[in-house]
């Protein structure tokens, strides 16, 4: 039994010592807003902040989540969508097909909590979350317009 | 809102749909049911009545059954305006579902039900406003009936019909019952285009809040009781066959429950995701080959090349192009070629699947429902109406999901363990196991008369594993070259198609041709335009002086404007393309500064005519999303075949663009009344010749091939404007 605490909660999972927190994530909590789309790290799907760090857990094995670690993904973002990252993307109409938005928000907020009005290199050296879609702009847009609203 | 969480069982599901609708009974919803076998054939010919599209519930709420499938595109939200504008419902009553297969939902345009080439909104368009309207217009009678009053002194706003001289409002939910039992007009009035209040306004998304929290539900997030999971690998060569597997280690991993053998895959299905795919590796596998055996990207470009020589099937032949070519006082040619590119959507291809003896449901994106079904359907021996589709939000389409084959392969392994399985491939499997853009190659050669006029054009085109489809007409994979008279006007004129079929799987691909025949074409026509010292809008815009190239003329003189062609900054080079693309016409600029082999891209202007522009705001974040699909393939995107399989696997050798490299971009619509053109795949095409025509204007050098990595080629965007 390994303890995780998700977005505020603790839950007991019962997994293979090995398998990716995205999966207990997705399959065992059933909090599918983490994506799995190249598993190894590279694209930021399955981005959720742990400690308030952005982390790719598709890669990171379950029993490696240090005890006590706090865990949040985009589902405990906000109950109903008034974190201003998600009232930003709002405005901005940001998603297309919304695969990689989640991993995408989680990294912004991430790095609005360590710098409070990103410059545009900064947002380039922060998100390296991947879009198919092409979202790029609306992300960067809707970055400088949270980093303008205040921090609830 | 479809596809978001609750019901984990049967969401956004059609049957629950029509049971609901059928049991609470009231107004348009009753029409909802569908009729069955050829009636419904029958039902699927224009004009169709608002039955199986619109219902509206005694709560005034609006569910819109939306033909076109939601891949970020925006077409549940393009096909909601086209009916609200017309019915003149609420918006914020609006609910949307995604359609059942069935043939009533087939694009008017083209008879199929798929989401693809840009179709949508082209097709549905005119279908869709005349279903809104003769919706409306049964509102209004019935309102009209209960007040004994003629049906001109009533009109309808808002989900609201009034009768003005009296005072009386009824709302559409209190209408709807009655308003159901009416005939269908079948040309009900329609609306001017100047007295849009829907379309041609940007309403928020449908689908833009529940991508906010996780909410959305994509087919990789279907749940089901009893559910177990399926990894998968394919055959290594993409014409393979299992020949032998031992699973025998695989047997004893925690979790374990099946293999179920494929034809040209292996599948084993465990209680999670993660213990399949480890006992997926525990699986050795051995495999023929097929007929893709031995072949590599090499021996592909010099089979597509040595096409040249061989006799292709004649898309067209205007005047005498031998002739011309004889009695030219100057012959320029050049041969183009691209490779192969996989789709890579976020979400990797995956379906759930829950099979009975005689019944079986499948939950996945797809751009094709009824493909989805078919699919299915042959993997178990059913009658295509025993599976029933529910449509998931796609993360990503661009073509790929056209294709069913992944709905086969979970409905197969549903079936062997007797469970609802899902499948879900790993991104190796997904880049390895596409059905690709196809390689190609054209060589075209030129004739100028002494003055320096063009006297002919042939273009040879060859093409990797294209379809032929059997149909009358010129090869498919020449379009965007054969039709390119109807702007260049160019007096004998010669296009010959040819197909080598190698064995790769053929997929649309987002621009399907246009993703490279203007890479080509416009690229030369920028080689002759500088060969004849001309410069490359003007020359472009002496090609275009004949009627039918209006539209074209329009968006190159705006794009030079907004581009400040005449005036570029100091140290800055543009390269320029436009070109009808899927029935509106586009054109780019590149704006790019050079060191050495360095590409500095500063900005990228683009204009494009799609007729009415149905939701601007999202017409924009189109051209942008197909522009960063379009770089992406024109820096690195490259499918490589070694020994007839494909070395790339994953993101890291298969990259996209990253945020740090998107340019700065201004889009640009012209105003237009014209019935919509297509939107989702149009952006994805100009980049290319655009960048590659203005690293010949700074270089002199001529990209002929791409990737531009490939070529030596470095790239990066700056946001810095001055
Ligand atoms: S799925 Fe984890 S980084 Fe791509
Ligand atoms: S919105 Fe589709 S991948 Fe980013």
């Amino acid at each position: 039994m390994i303890t995780l605490n998700v977005n505020g909660k603790e839950h007991q999972v019962d997994v293979d010592a090995d398998t990716p927190l995205l999966w207990v994530l997705r399959d065992e909590l059933k909090l599918t807003g983490s994506k799995f789309s190249c598993g190894i790290g590279v694209c930021g799907a399955c981005t959720v902040l742990m400690n308030g760090q952005p982390i790719r857990s598709c890669v990171l094995p379950v029993s490696a989540v240090a005890a006590g670690a706090t865990l949040v993904t985009i589902e405990g973002l906000s109950p109903d969508r008034s974190h201003r990252v998600q009232k930003a993307w709002l405005e901005e109409s940001v998603p297309q097909c919304g695969y990689c938005q989640s991993g995408m928000i989680l990294s912004a907020v991430a790095l609005l909590d360590r710098i409070a009005h990103p410059t545009d290199t900064d947002i380039d050296t922060a998100m390296t979350n991947l879009c198919r879609c092409g979202t790029y702009d609306g992300v960067r847009k809707a970055i400088h317009k949270a980093a303008k609203s205040p921090k609830l | 809102m479809s596809n978001t969480k609750s019901p984990i069982v049967g969401l956004n599901s059609r049957r629950d749909f029509l049971k609901t609708s059928v049991f609470v009974g009231s107004g348009l919803m009753l029409s909802l049911v569908l009729p069955r076998g050829t009636a419904r054939a029958a039902q699927s010919a224009s004009p169709r009545s608002p039955s199986g599209f619109i219902h509206i519930g005694s709560d005034d709420v609006i569910t819109i059954v939306a033909p076109a499938v939601e891949m970020g595109q925006g077409g549940h939200t393009a096909m909601c305006q086209m009916i609200m504008e017309e019915l003149s419902g609420d918006w914020a009553k609006l609910r949307v579902e995604d359609a059942p297969a069935d043939p009533l939902y087939n694009n008017p345009m083209i008879n199929m039900q798929i989401t693809a080439g840009s179709f949508a909104v082209r097709g549905w368009y005119p279908e869709l406003r005349r279903i809104g309207a003769a919706a409306r217009e049964m509102l209004v009678q019935a309102a009209a009936l209960q007040w004994g009053v003629p049906v001109v002194e009533c009109s309808a706003e808002q989900s609201i019909v009034t009768h003005q001289a009296s005072g009386r409002a009824l709302r559409y939910g209190a209408l709807a019952d009655a308003a159901g039992k009416l005939p269908s007009p079948a040309t009900p009035a329609l609306k001017e285009v100047a007295a849009f209040t829907v379309i041609g306004h940007s309403p928020k998304r449908l689908d833009v809040p529940p991508k906010l929290d996780g909410s959305a539900l994509f087919g990789i997030d279907v749940d089901l009781p009893g559910m177990v999971y399926a990894a998968i690998r394919g055959a290594p060569t993409l014409t393979g066959k299992l020949k032998s597997f031992d699973d025998s280690a695989a047997k004893s991993q925690a979790g374990y429950v099946a293999t179920v053998v494929l034809d040209d895959a292996l599948i084993v299905v465990a209680t999670s995701y993660w213990r399949a795919k480890k006992a997926l590796e525990a699986v050795t596998t051995e495999w023929e080959k097929g007929k893709l055996g031995g072949m590599d990207s090499a021996r592909v470009s010099q089979l597509l090349r040595s096409g040249f020589a061989e006799t292709g099937t004649v898309a067209r032949n205007d005047g005498d192009v031998e002739s011309a070519r004889a009695n030219g006082a100057m012959t320029l040619e050049a041969v183009y070629e691209v490779p192969y590119l996989a789709h890579a959507c976020m979400e990797p291809m995956n379906c759930t699947a829950r099979v009975s003896a005689d019944a079986a449901e499948v939950w996945c994106g797809t751009q094709a429902p009824q493909a989805a079904q078919a699919a299915a359907a042959a993997a178990l021996g059913l009658q295509k109406e025993q599976v029933t589709v529910h449509s998931m939000y796609l993360g990503g389409g661009f073509g790929r999901r056209g294709q069913a084959d992944y709905v086969g392969q979970a409905a197969s392994a549903a079936k062997a363990v007797g469970r609802p399985v899902k499948l879900i491939w790993s991104r190796e499997e997904d880049l390895s196991h596409d059905y690709y853009r196809p390689a190609a190659a054209i060589r075209f050669r030129a004739s100028l008369d002494a003055a320096g006029a063009l006297t002919s054009l042939e273009s040879n085109v060859v093409s990797a594993s294209a379809p032929d489809f059997s149909r009358p007409g010129p090869p498919f994979y020449t379009g965007g070259v054969w039709d390119t008279t109807y702007s260049y006007s160019i007096p004998n004129f010669r296009v010959t198609g040819l197909n080598k079929d190698f064995g790769v799987r053929f997929g649309f691909w987002r621009a399907v041709n246009d993703s490279h025949n203007p890479f080509m074409l416009e690229g030369f026509i920028d080689e002759i335009a500088h060969h004849l010292q001309r410069d490359p809008y003007a020359y472009r815009r002496s090609l275009l002086q004949h009627q039918e190239a209006h539209r074209h003329l329009a968006v190159l003189d705006l794009l030079a404007e907004k581009s400040g062609w005449h005036k570029p900054r100091k140290g800055r080079h543009l390269g320029m393309a436009v070109f009808p693309s899927f029935g509106s016409v586009i054109g780019s600029v590149a704006e790019i500064s050079m060191q050495g082999k360095a590409v500095t891209l500063h900005r990228v202007v683009t204009v494009i005519d799609c007729g009415v522009a149905v939701h601007p705001e999202n017409i924009l974040a189109q051209l942008r999303g197909g522009l960063v699909f379009g770089l992406s393939a024109v820096l690195r995107g490259e499918i490589t075949l070694l020994d007839g399989a494909v070395s790339e696997q994953n993101f890291s050798d298969y990259p996209i663009l990253t945020i740090a490299e998107m340019p700065v971009v201004d889009c640009h619509i012209v105003p237009s009344t014209a019935a919509p053109g297509g939107i989702g795949e149009p952006g994805t095409g100009p980049i290319a010749p655009a960048l590659a025509n203005a690293i010949y204007a700074a270089t002199g050098t001529r990209i002929r091939t791409l990737p531009l990595a490939k070529l030596g080629y470095t790239f990066a965007a700056s946001r810095n404007r001055a």
